[in-house]
């Protein structure tokens, strides 16, 4: 009922007809239903969804699109949740492609088709060895599943990892690819992100954060609820099973954040319909200010780990200093 | 009079002033002196500056800083003084035996056994009872102390609010849609208009995540639990309490941030690492006309950790 | 002792002599004159307790500040402080004072720090001032009793750290207390009673932070401050113990008068812990409960450590298999109860008994006023290196996850990494300890002090070693100790009332 009353209220410009369901893959992207109601369950389960109501084309696959077996990856219904059913749709008026959506909190642009051939020639030469030159995980002579398939992940997803020095990875074997210094800049992630997503165009697209009028003490209590089982409370990171863990918050920038969120790299879970634009807007916004500038006005951080540096400190500075003035104080004999 | 001769102080003593005991430690007192003269007036100063500091209002740090400072200086230069510049020493204290004299032992084991024998040997019922009395008003009086503490546990530890048909609500309140998360999603839920309650949050707290997009049969006899791939497990570590929100959503695992018990996702919750005991109870799930989540029943054994009257 | 009206005093000590009769009239002070003239041995392993004490002075001060400003209480109240991500937010108002404490109240944030700083020297000092009187032996009779007050001095410390931390109610402590309250729970046939009890009811519930309130600030240091006299007034009656050395016995005491030298270094002592514990809090931040947010039983920090102290604690349940027993329609978390409830009762029913054991062990019923130097007492060494050790791995067992972060190892790894250690090094240790003790008995002078000598080259290149100036610290111990002098003499004078042709002289009477 309610995301029926949603779907009719939302002034949004456009809306894309193409529903999808099933497992992942190469659908057209956005699953998302019209005013005339049908919640997104009927998508989710396989059969064909209803269309929309006043329909114009969608952001258009350049693959054939089964529209019942496969959906994106980030598949959501909610409504300003990281897809296309946002606020506000911007499309090219002559390809009727979806160039950006979002709304004030969070604008998802996807990047300009003119960077594709860049895109391409930097894939073949940084990527293509290992994830191969359709970009579906299949190296030229190897098999199938030997590394991710990038198809269809969205342009997010690539830029996250290619800007945030994860990629190409500096040690393929490693069980978790760690942040680095970039190798490729962010201009040049951003057009590999390019490339891949025109292959399959999905979502969601590369994030810029407002920031103006984000709560940070609502960013607060949902990092707190969401994000500091993993990340820590502090944002320090920590290991987690399997010589896995998650990384540190301290250097990453906003649209990053907003980017790890959406699709969850790796190990760490992704945050769809369970999070709205606005919340993870207030949440960047937290991690942004008083995670990545705490207030520690109580002298030296000590990393901020809490009880076990204070330990070391208290035994080694404090009774241990004590200790030798006892010992200027006391004889030696 | 007699009393105050008999607690004469010991040795009434005097020594030369040029006894070498007397002398002060230091080699060079003078200099020892405008030392500690230096220490005192650099003591001052930051004692003074604390109190400007505070007037002033500068950052918190100028306050311990001068406070500490001023402190550290004044110790060291009195250390140093009684150190370096008070007589070196060293001086001897007889220990006196802690023990008394014979005749003073004897005399007081005799106080304290013929005088309270004398009593009791003659009263023992008297004794006897008014040893009873006091034991029994011992153990009464810890009655108010102990009970009225708190309520007895009778059944708590073994419900939650979850109950047929209740809807699952994320913190903010709204409910979750099978529409709403993506594979690999999770989400804390609890029963609707609970969200926001002690009880909600201790106990109910429940997460909740998507592991495929049909149906997901964890266990034997679960099949119908998990519907369009949502399982939701109890939060509530079964080792001691801790909230399991850590999700490793390519290995399938629930990790507890406290001691690090790790939960495999696929078959209930089941622990592979660490000292957690038991599976995460199972919250089963049904989907309602309009594709919200509701529990079809509480979790079907106690949530949390282990305690004397649980079952199993 | 009739007072004359002049104002010039009659008495030879001028004013502060005639004040000194008005007491005595009142009170009877000057028979307490021996106390001025007690000794104290001043070696610098003796200052440990001291540093406990004081900082439990600090302790105290600071904490009477942070009562006057601290809310015991669990209501909610919404916050409209100067801390924007917890504004807006509906927070219990003892985390809400503890916020206000720190930002908006002066000074306050300063004595937060101080008292948590304090908090944590304090235990420590007691640990290392407890393994001092351990490996030297001064719990030996008639010091048993001393032992154990001291022991029961400890728990009681890190009860009332655990308490003190948990006060403000904040997202790190407050998992503690789930942790306690399982604890609890897992406790056979009482445990929910005792659990349900304590907490008036299920977790979270609204009185722990009262409850914890008042006996944080009341019970326990209530019981602590008596049981500090206890401690101290047993120390100044038995007299303190005493390395044996040059002129010192077993019935005598070397070192230094308490009025003026002692009190001097003492108080010296006392100003320079109180200004450690303030630059401490001054420019290392500890517990910044604002960034940690207010405690929600829903939410949960990684890397969540309790205080050192605790930490032997969280090691041994972190590493404890997870065995559980049920059966007969009951369980018994083991893996709860074994590490956290068995483990820290037999140890330290151990320490209460060890002047016991070591009684029966050694068959030693003397009284021991002379210390033992460690190496010479090797089995007791090694056994308190052991349980040290012990202690000391399950403390680093509890920052697993810290140090797989750190060292990029698996979690797996480092936790079957620490298993292993727990029993493997505490077994080392004793017989490497053993070894060490062994060999530094059959080493002349091992462990003292060597006197230091000055090489001089001659004009012709030959070496020649002097002896050196003798240390400032050891330059009295050339010298024979003399009792404590009541009065000082000028060399051509006389000492007043003492007996004739002994103007040095000692003269004795019985107490």
């Amino acid at each position: 009922m309610v995301l029926a009353l949603a779907l009719g209220a939302a002034p949004f410009v456009a809306v894309t007809p193409a529903s999808a369901s099933g497992a992942t893959g190469s659908s057209g992207v956005t699953g998302m239903t019209g005013t005339s109601g049908s919640t997104g369950s009927t998508g989710m389960t396989g059969t064909s969804g209803s269309t929309g109501a006043t329909g114009s084309a969608g952001m258009t696959a350049l693959r054939s699109v089964t529209m019942s077996s496969t959906s994106s990856p980030f598949q959501t219904t909610r409504f300003n949740a990281g897809t296309p059913y946002s606020s506000i749709v911007v499309k090219n008026p002559k390809t009727g492609a979806i160039e950006s959506y979002g709304n004030s909190a969070i604008t998802y642009n996807v990047p300009s088709s003119s960077l594709n051939a860049l895109g391409e020639a930097l894939y073949m030469s940084n990527c293509a060895s290992c994830h191969g030159v359709a970009a579906n995980g299949v190296p030229s002579g190897g098999t199938s599943g030997s590394y991710p398939n990038l198809v269809g992940l969205g342009a997010a997803t690539i830029d996250f990892w290619v800007a945030s020095g994860r990629m190409p990875a500096a040690n393929p074997r490693a069980v978790q690819a760690e942040r680095g210094i970039p190798r490729l800049n962010a201009a040049q992630a951003e057009a590999i992100a390019a490339w891949v997503n025109s292959l399959h165009p999905s979502y969601p697209a590369i994030p810029s954060v407002n920031l103006a009028s984000a709560n940070v003490s609502d960013g607060q209590a949902l990092f707190a609820l969401n994000c500091a089982a993993c990340h820590t409370i502090e944002g320090d990171g920590d290991a987690l099973a399997a010589n896995t863990y998650a990384p540190s918050l301290r250097n990453i920038p906003a649209y990053q954040v907003v980017e790890a969120i959406r699709t969850g790299p790796g190990n760490m879970p992704r945050f769809t319909g369970n999070l709205s634009d606005f919340q993870v807007r207030d949440i960047v916004a937290y991690v942004t200010s008083e995670i990545q500038h705490p207030r520690n006005n109580g002298g030296l951080g000590l990393g901020g780990l809490g009880p076990v540096a204070e330990g070391f400190v208290g035994l080694l500075l404090g009774v241990g200093l004590l200790a030798l003035v006892g010992y200027w104080v006391g004889e030696r004999e | 009079m007699s009393e105050h001769e008999q607690r004469t102080p010991v040795a009434i003593s005097g020594l030369s002033v040029d006894d070498p005991h007397l002398q002060p430690a230091a080699r060079r007192p003078e200099l020892v002196e405008r030392v500690i003269t230096i220490l005192f007036v650099v003591g001052i100063i930051l004692c003074v500056g604390f109190g400007v500091a505070y007037v002033q209002n500068w950052a918190p740090w100028t306050l311990g800083a001068t406070m500490g400072g001023g402190l550290s200086f004044l110790g060291i230069g009195l250390i140093a003084w009684g150190k370096y510049l008070m007589p070196r020493g060293p001086f001897v204290e007889e220990r006196h035996s802690l023990a008394s004299s014979e005749e003073e032992r004897t005399a007081f084991a005799a106080a304290v056994v013929e005088r309270g024998g004398a009593v009791v040997k003659r009263r023992k019922v008297l004794g006897g009872l008014l040893g009873t009395g006091l034991g029994v008003f011992g153990v009464v009086a810890a009655f108010p102390l102990v009970r009225s503490l708190g309520p007895m546990p009778k059944g708590t530890l073994f419900h939650t609010d979850w109950a047929k048909g209740t809807y699952l609500v994320d913190i903010t309140g709204r409910r979750v849609n099978v529409s709403d998360l993506a594979i690999g999603s999770i989400v804390t839920v609890f029963p609707e208009g609970m969200q926001d309650t002690d009880n909600g949050q201790a106990v109910d707290q429940t997460v909740l995540i998507r592991l495929s997009n049909s149906d997901f049969t964890t266990m034997k006899g679960r099949e119908t639990w998990g519907p369009q791939g949502y399982v939701a497990y109890s939060k509530l570590c079964t080792h001691l309490g801790c909230p399991v929100g850590l999700y490793e959503q390519e290995l399938e695992l629930l990790v507890c941030p406290c001691h690090q018990s790790m939960f495999n996702v696929l078959n209930g919750a089941m622990p592979t690492f660490g000292p957690a005991p038991r599976p995460l109870p199972q919250l089963p799930l049904m989907v309602d006309a309009m594709g919200y989540l509701q529990s079809q029943s509480d979790f079907k054994e106690p949530v949390g950790p282990g305690f004397w009257e649980r079952r199993s | 002792m009739s007072k004359t009206k002049a104002t010039k005093s009659t008495n030879p000590y001028g004013k502060v002599g005639d004040i000194l009769n008005e007491l005595d009239d009142r009170l009877g002070v000057a028979k307490g004159r021996s106390l001025l003239d007690k000794v104290f041995p001043d070696h610098w392993s003796f200052m440990l307790g001291e540093i406990a004490l004081y900082s439990f002075i600090v302790l105290l001060l600071t904490g009477i500040f942070l009562t006057l400003y601290y809310i015991p209480s669990s209501s909610l109240v919404t916050y409209h402080g100067s801390y924007l991500p917890l504004v807006g937010q509906k927070i219990s108002e003892a985390y809400a004072s503890s916020v206000n404490l720190s930002f908006a109240v002066r000074g306050g944030l300063l004595m937060r720090q101080m008292h948590h700083w304090a908090c944590d020297i304090f235990v420590g000092a007691i640990i290392v001032h407890m393994a001092r009187v351990f490996f030297t032996g001064a719990f030996r009779k008639p010091r048993e009793l001393n032992w154990t007050i001291g022991t029961t001095l400890l728990v009681l410390a890190i009860a009332e750290g655990f308490l003190g931390y948990s006060l403000p109610d904040d997202l790190v402590s407050g998992t503690g207390i789930r942790i306690a309250y399982s604890i609890i729970l897992s406790i056979p046939v009482v445990g929910t009673y005792v659990a349900f009890f304590l907490f008036g009811g299920n977790f979270p519930g609204t009185t722990i932070i009262p409850r914890f309130f008042i006996i944080h600030v009341l019970i326990i240091p209530l019981i602590l401050l008596g049981l500090v006299g206890a401690h101290l007034y047993l120390l100044v009656r038995q007299k303190h113990t005493q390395f044996p050395g040059k002129g010192r016995t077993e019935n005598n005491v070397v070192g230094t008068p308490m009025y003026p030298v002692f009190m001097a270094k003492t108080t010296g002592f006392l100003l320079v812990v109180g200004g450690a514990i303030a630059l401490l809090g001054a420019f290392a931040q500890i517990n910044p409960i604002w960034q940690f947010g207010f405690y929600d039983a829903a939410r949960i920090s990684y890397a969540v450590q309790p205080d050192f102290y605790m930490g032997f604690l969280d090691g041994a349940l972190r590493i404890m298999p997870a065995w559980e027993f049920s059966g007969f329609g009951h369980t018994i978390p083991l893996e709860v109860t074994l590490p956290s409830v068995v483990f820290p009762g037999i140890v330290f029913t151990l320490v209460y008994m060890w002047p016991g054991i070591e009684r029966k062990y050694t068959k030693d019923n003397e009284l021991h006023n002379l210390l033992d130097r460690p190496s010479l007492r090797p089995k007791r060494t090694a056994a308190g290196a052991s349980v040290f050790a012990l202690m000391a791995i399950l403390f680093i067992g509890s920052s697993t996850d810290v140090i797989a972060n750190f060292f990029h190892m698996s979690l797996n790894t480092v936790l079957w990494l620490m298993r292993i250690l727990t029993i493997v090094v505490p077994l080392i240790t004793y017989p490497v300890t053993y070894r060490i003790c062994k060999e530094m008995q059959g080493f002349a002078g091992a462990g003292k002090r060597k006197t230091t000598n000055v090489v001089v080259r001659t004009a012709d290149g030959e070496y020649v070693a002097t002896p050196a100036p003798v240390y400032v610290d050891d330059a009295h111990h050339e010298l024979d100790a003399l009792p404590v002098p009541t009065f000082v003499v000028e060399s051509d004078e006389v000492a007043p009332s003492v007996a004739e042709g002994a103007p040095t002289g000692v003269r004795r009477a019985e107490r």
